[in-house]
Order: C-alpha cells, then sequence, then structure tokens
C-alpha cells in the first residue's frame, strides 16, 4: 500500500487512474506556449494516431490542423478565465493508418495548471451521427413527399381545370345543339343532369341527382312506362314518338338512349326540345285535314274556316255540293266542332222515302198510325236530341214533309204521327243537297219559306276537278285509309297513276277517288299503284281539261258568261238558256241576280 | 508555401461533403451519410505560379439539430457558400450564413455554388434569382458533385480571389 503524500506528484495517482478508465489523454501546457507535456500514460489510441515521444515535450499544434485552432480558442479558458471550461465539440482525424475518428477537446485550468484533454468519442459519436442521420433523412424524406404531393396535386389541379374545361365544352356544344342530357348509374339513378335539363323540368339538381330518372321527369304514366322499358331495352335506343314534358312551358321531347363508353352500365340520355316542331306538324295536319276533310286548296282552307264559323252558331246550314263531294263529312265537322258535339250526331238520307216512312222516321209514330206501325216509335228529332240532325238529299222531301220540317224549325217542336200533342225538341238541323234549291222552288218542288229557313247560312263544296290540287294528298290519305282496312302494304303511288288521277274529270268526285284507289289497292301487283291498277274508265274517257260546264255548276255562272250566251243568242233568253244548259227560270234568276237588265 | 482556411457553409445535404470529396479525392458517392463536427481536408492546388494550400473545413450542415458555431469561423479566408438547387430553402440558409461569417470575419472573399446542376429539371432555384445575387456583386457557380462540373473552377476562383485579398 503507498503511503500518503502530499507532492504534486503522488496527488496525480487517483485523476490519473481515473483518465486512463475514461480513455483521455491528457496533457498540461508547458509555459504559454504551445508544447504539452502528457501525464500519465495516454490511451491505447494515442500511439495508432500520433507520432510523439512519451517523455519529451510535444507541439500539439501541428499534430492535427483542428487542435492548432483549438489552441487559439482555448486560450481564454488558460490564460484569463480559470473557470472556463472550453470544449472543441466533435472533429474528425485520420490515424497513422489513415482511418477516420472522431475527437473531442476539452481545455481548462485546475490547481492553476493549464489542461488539454482529448478523447476518441468514436462509440459515442456512432449513437449520436445515427440519430442524427434518422432526423435528417426523415427531414429529407418528408421534403421529398411535400414535393410529390405538391406535383401531385398540381397536377391534379390541372387535369381538374382541363377535366372542367371539357364539361364546359360539352355543356356548350349541348347548348348549342339545344340538347339536354341525363347521365344514369347502372340502376338508372340520375348522376348527372345538364343544366338545360334541369331548365326544362323545372326542378334544382339537388332534387333530381340521385333519383330514378324516370320519375324526375314532369312526364304521365304512359310516357313514364315506356321510358322505363327503353332504359332497360338494349341501347342505343331513340324515342318512337316525343313525349311530353308539363309545367309552365309544356315541351315535346325526343329521347335517345346510349351507353356510357366510359361504363356500359351507365347510360347517357339525350333529350330534344321538339316543342316547334310537334306546333308546326300540328298545323300542318291542321291545314291538310280538318276533322275528316282533307284538302289544303285555297277553297278547302275557306271551307275550313266557314265550318269553324258556323260550329259557334246554333243556326241551320245548308250545304250544297255535287254527289260524292264529301257533304256529310262538313256537317260532322260542323257538329264536332260545335258545342253539340258530345250529343248524338244523327244522318238521314231523305230520298227516295214515301211521306209517311220519312215522316214516321223523323218525327215518330203511335202505334197503328199507319199499316205496318204495329209500336209506339220515337223518330230522329228525338234521337238527335241536343245534337244534330243531318238531313241528306233534303231536296227531295216530300211536300207534306216539308210543311212538317217547317213547323219543326219554327216551333222547335215535333208530333209523332198519329199523335196530336207535340214534343219538345232541342235539334240543330244540318241539310244537305246536290240539287239547285232556288229552281226547285222556281220549279214549285220545293217551299220557298222551307229554303229560307234552312239556308241561314250556306257552304258550298267545289267538286274534285275544281281543285285537283288536292288530288295527290287525298289520293295518299285514301290510300293510307284503305292500306290499312285491307292490311295491304302498298305505300305509293307511280308518278304516271298520279299524273292520271290528275287529269281526270272525277264526276262523281271524292266518292269515285276513294272507290278507284280501292279498285286499285285490290289490283296492284307490286307495292306502288300503277295506272293499269286503276279502273278502265279513268284510263279511257276523254281527258278533262275544260271548265267545269254550265250544267255542273250549281252556282250562278260569271257574269261574262251570261253576257256571252245572251251575245250569241243576240238577246234570246230562251236560246241563251239552251246554250248555257239551264232552264229559262234559272236563267232569269240568274240575269237578275246579276242586274243584268232582263226587259226584252 | 501559402496556405489558406476556407469553409464550406450552407444547410444540411446540400452536398458540401460531396463537393470537397470530390475536389479532393475526385470521388462521389451517392449515400447520403451527414457531418457531424468538423472534418477537415487538405489539398494544394497552382494559382498562378503560387502553390496554394487549402485547409478545407467541411463543416456540418445548419438545421434545427446543429447551429453553426462561430468559432469554427475563426481564421477563414474566405468560404464557399453552397445550396441545393433543388430545395429553394437552402438558399436562404446560405444567405443567412453568409451574414454570419461575414459579422464573424468581415468582408473575406466567399463564392456560391448552386450544386445539384445534374437535376436542373427538379429545380426550385431559377436563373432570375441568380442573376439578383450575382446583381450583389456575388460570384455564383452552378456545378454537381455528382458529375463534377464546376467543382474545381469553385475553389480555384476562391484560392484566386484569396490571393488577391491577400
Ligand atoms: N444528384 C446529386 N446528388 C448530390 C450531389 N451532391 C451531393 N449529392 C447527394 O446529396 C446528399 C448529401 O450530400 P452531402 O455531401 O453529404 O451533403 P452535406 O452538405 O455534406 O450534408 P451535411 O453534412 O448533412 O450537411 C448525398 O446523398 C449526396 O449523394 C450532386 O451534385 N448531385
Ligand atoms: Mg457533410
Amino acid at each position: 500500500m503507498a503511503p500518503p503524500s502530499s507532492s504534486d506528484s503522488s496527488s496525480d495517482h487517483l485523476p490519473e487512474a481515473l483518465l486512463k478508465t475514461l480513455g483521455l489523454a491528457v496533457l498540461e501546457r508547458v509555459g504559454t506556449g504551445d508544447t504539452f507535456r502528457l501525464i500519465g500514460n495516454p490511451p491505447l489510441w494515442w500511439a495508432t494516431t500520433f507520432k510523439t515521444s512519451p517523455e519529451s515535450p510535444i507541439a500539439v499544434g501541428p499534430l492535427a490542423p483542428f487542435l492548432q485552432h483549438f489552441l487559439d480558442e482555448s486560450e481564454t479558458a488558460w490564460r484569463d478565465n480559470h473557470d472556463r471550461v472550453v470544449r472543441s465539440g466533435p472533429w474528425s482525424h485520420r490515424d497513422l493508418t489513415s482511418i477516420l475518428h472522431q475527437f473531442e477537446a476539452t481545455a481548462l485550468t485546475a490547481s492553476h495548471r493549464a489542461l488539454l484533454l482529448i478523447e476518441r468519442i468514436d462509440e459515442r459519436f456512432d449513437s449520436i451521427q445515427q440519430l442524427l442521420q434518422q432526423a435528417r433523412d426523415q427531414r429529407l424524406h418528408h421534403i421529398d413527399q411535400v414535393k410529390t404531393h405538391e406535383r401531385t396535386q398540381t397536377s391534379l389541379t390541372g387535369s381538374l381545370a382541363i377535366a372542367t374545361q371539357e364539361r364546359d365544352d360539352l355543356l356548350a356544344l349541348l347548348q348549342h345543339l339545344d340538347l339536354a342530357a341525363i347521365v344514369t348509374n347502372q340502376e338508372g339513378r340520375v348522376t348527372f343532369a345538364s343544366p338545360r335539363c334541369l331548365a326544362w323540368i323545372e326542378c334544382p339538381s339537388t332534387t333530381v341527382i340521385g333519383q330514378p330518372w324516370e320519375q324526375s321527369l314532369p312526364i304521365d304514366s304512359a310516357d313514364r312506362k315506356q321510358l322505363r322499358q327503353a332504359w332497360k331495352a338494349a341501347v342505343p335506343q331513340r324515342s318512337r314518338h316525343s313525349i311530353r314534358f308539363a309545367g309552365t312551358t309544356p315541351r315535346w321531347i325526343d329521347y335517345e338512349i346510349h351507353e356510357d363508353p366510359q361504363s356500359s352500365e351507365r347510360r347517357i340520355i339525350l333529350l330534344h326540345d321538339r316543342t316547334e316542331v310537334h306546333h308546326l306538324r300540328q298545323q300542318l295536319n291542321h291545314q291538310m285535314q280538318f276533322h275528316d276533310l282533307v284538302g289544303r286548296s285555297p277553297a278547302m282552307l275557306q271551307i275550313y274556316q266557314l265550318v269553324r264559323d258556323v260550329a259557334r252558331v246554333d243556326s241551320t246550314v245548308l250545304i250544297e255540293g255535287e254527289t260524292g263531294t264529301g257533304k256529310e263529312l262538313i256537317a260532322r265537322a260542323i257538329h264536332y266542332s260545335s258545342p253539340r258535339k258530345d250529343r248524338p250526331f244523327i244522318a238521314a238520307n231523305c230520298a227516295g222515302l214515301t211521306d209517311s216512312l220519312l215522316g214516321s222516321q223523323l218525327f215518330g209514330h203511335k202505334r197503328g198510325a199507319f199499316t205496318g206501325a204495329i209500336d209506339d216509335h220515337h223518330g230522329l228529332f228525338e234521337s238527335a236530341d241536343g245534337g244534330t240532325l243531318f238531313l241528306d238529299e233534303i231536296g227531295d222531301i216530300p211536300t207534306s214533309v216539308q210543311t212538317s220540317l217547317l213547323r219543326v224549325l219554327q216551333e222547335k217542336e215535333i208530333t209523332r204521327l198519329g199523335e196530336t200533342h207535340p214534343r219538345k225538341v232541342n235539334v240543330r238541323i244540318l241539310a244537305a243537297t246536290h240539287h239547285n234549291l232556288n229552281e226547285d222552288v222556281i220549279r214549285g218542288t220545293f217551299r220557298a219559306d222551307l229554303l229560307y229557313r234552312i239556308r241561314v247560312a250556306r257552304i258550298h263544296l267545289p267538286p274534285l276537278r275544281d281543285r285537283r290540287d288536292d288530288i295527290p294528298l287525298l289520293a295518299q290519305t285514301l290510300l293510307g285509309q284503305v292500306c290499312a282496312a285491307t292490311g295491304k302494304a302498298i305505300t305509293d303511288l307511280h308518278p304516271d297513276s298520279l299524273h292520271l288521277l290528275m287529269t281526270y274529270s272525277w264526276p262523281g268526285n271524292v266518292r269515285e277517288l276513294k272507290s278507284a284507289v280501292e279498285f286499285a289497292v285490290i289490283s296492284a301487283r307490286v307495292a306502288c299503284l300503277m295506272p293499269s291498277d286503276f279502273p278502265e274508265e279513268l284510263r279511257h274517257t276523254q281527258r278533262d281539261h275544260r271548265p267545269p260546264s254550265s250544267q255542273e255548276s250549281q252556282h250562278a255562272e260569271p257574269k261574262a258568261q251570261l253576257l256571252k250566251a245572251l251575245q250569241q243568242a243576240q238577246g234570246n233568253r230562251t236560246e241563251a238558256a239552251k246554250i248555257l244548259g239551264i232552264s229559262r227560270a234559272t236563267l232569269y234568276r240568274r240575269l237578275l241576280a246579276h242586274h243584268i237588265d232582263v226587259a226584252e | 508555401m501559402i496556405q489558406k482556411k476556407i469553409c464550406l457553409l450552407g444547410g444540411f445535404a446540400v452536398g458540401k461533403t460531396s463537393l470537397v470529396r470530390r475536389f479532393v479525392t475526385g470521388m462521389f458517392s451517392e449515400l447520403y451519410q451527414t457531418t457531424i463536427g468538423v472534418t477537415i481536408e487538405k489539398k494544394t492546388l497552382l494559382v498562378g505560379d503560387q502553390d496554394v494550400t487549402l485547409m478545407i473545413w467541411d463543416l456540418y450542415g445548419k438545421d434545427d439539430f446543429q447551429n453553426m458555431r462561430e468559432s469554427y469561423l475563426r481564421g477563414s479566408s474566405g468560404y464557399i457558400l453552397v445550396a441545393d438547387g433543388m430545395r429553394r430553402s437552402t438558399l436562404d440558409t446560405a444567405e443567412a450564413l453568409h451574414q454570419l461569417a461575414q459579422s464573424t470575419l468581415g468582408p473575406v472573399p466567399f463564392v456560391l455554388i448552386v450544386n445539384k446542376a445534374d437535376q436542373l429539371k427538379e429545380w426550385e432555384i431559377d436563373e432570375a434569382t441568380l442573376a439578383r445575387l450575382r446583381h450583389k456583386g456575388w460570384l455564383v457557380f452552378t456545378g454537381s458533385a455528382k458529375t463534377g462540373d464546376g467543382v474545381p473552377e469553385l475553389f480555384v476562383q476562391l484560392a484566386q480571389k484569396l490571393l488577391e485579398a491577400a
């Protein structure tokens, strides 16, 4: 055991051992320069790091450039402030075999001795290094992530801008094409509705998105059913007829259902507003056809207007026109455009019936009123009560019936044959004739007072040859009707056939045209009616190019014609009547009507 | 023989160690090993007709974990500021370190290198920014420790300036 010692060297023992355990090299400054001496034995690493002899003083500066620098920094700790400890922080230095090691130096003053401690901190350093490396790696990774994120965001923003632009372009295109669009998912629920579509259905998108598409449209149940079926069927689908959107502005809409090219389960429904077309078509139909009347010649358009006018009032109308011109159709048109349209329309043909038969047919009879009257019977007037009675061929009514008819018109009541008490009836009379009733009046076969009662308003139907422009339309319409009735699929008229129809004189008017078409349809071998399919007489009778003959004309000839005939007959009225093919009485009346001096 | 201390200053991972290694040993590594404390490398180069030994202090990068120790700067004749072209913020760090160096060392010569020029497409620092710095009188390089582009010029130019200043 070593004796306790008060000397400097013996007091070194404990710290020296301590320092050795810690792996520190301890150097004491010799004087005030850069020269130091090692205290005790240096750690093992010293010899492999620095070339120094342990006994002689060591110039520390040249050992390592960092130490050179550190000596300057340490000066304060040694000279000025003895309490100060200066630490170098880590620095690296290669050993004699060029391996890099980490060191740390500390300068301090202890017991008035300037000390320099040098420590190799490899292990401690490694753990610090690892920690810091991790922190910095993480920081770099984070920066990288942020960058990637920003880049993705930029590219997404770009894509979004492009997508938005494309969407806007598409909407503009739809707008331009007057189209609205709906996109549905596989369940048929709306995932997109274009602004135009929303405007049409008058709903905000919030109430439409997610709804079954056909339910979000303001349509009736039949249209809805049609749409549902179309959506389920194989696409593409197109509407067969327009569907009607209800709303403040009702619209007629055609639709097309397509598969979404991006996803076969989704559908794109395009809607076209066809309201304008619909209206135009309606107008055109209206112009071409009025009730069952066909024709758009000026004469017919005028007649349609006249029908509308007389339909509004309740007056009796006399419909004049050649046989087959469609007088009954006019009567029906008047009835069905009048306020009586929901009450009966009854047509009676007055031609060829005896007094009693016609009387009983019109007014009814009591049992036993005449031979064969085995039961009480109400007449057509009573059947037509509240409605319209159409008396065809009124010019053929026997005089006795004319008298009864006149009373009905005056009193608005009828008396059944064999009865005495009258019955009130509310019937509108429409009458038709192919006669010239004026002449009948003059001849004495028709009561003048009845004529005036009947002829409150009159409609004259022109013969077909006077409205040849309507022949193509009529022929086509009749062809359609006949084909529908017979089940034959004939769609066209050969141009030569049309020419034939256009040049024929049609004495039997539309009725004759209709039977000619029926005949042709039955004879036809191909889907187009050929001239040879039509009846012989059309092809062989003389073409009618002349103006309607005076006999056919039921109306007064133009004044010039009358004057010409008079001139030809040198003023002889019997002769002039012969030239014109009319009776002397008729000529006389017409001369009066045209204010032609009738004095002989 | 003239010996000069210079420091490399810049944010972490900008490539200070890589630039020094490229200059001193001609090598490059993709592996990032952060520098802790100080590593000093020595290289002698001929400037004009003079040999100049540069004591190159590769200092640790400045960030939240490690701050710059002013004492390391002491005795520097000049410094190299390093920024990473791919990180705009490293230029701000370089400018801050420049302020610190100036206040510690006074107006000594320095150069700036914006490193990683091999990744120009990824750069966040544009020509206009560099032009603004040049306009302030800075000597600005762009280069790459990876390819070696601009690296020798960087050191030679600084060495020249050091001699001019001396
Ligand atoms: N692409 C590319 N990478 C480089 C370049 N220079 C350095 N690097 C890489 O950047 C990372 C950091 O390089 P270091 O040289 O360690 O950077 P430092 O500035 O010393 O970093 P600290 O010591 O942490 O401050 C490493 O992964 C290098 O491989 C270069 O010019 N181009
Ligand atoms: Mg480094």
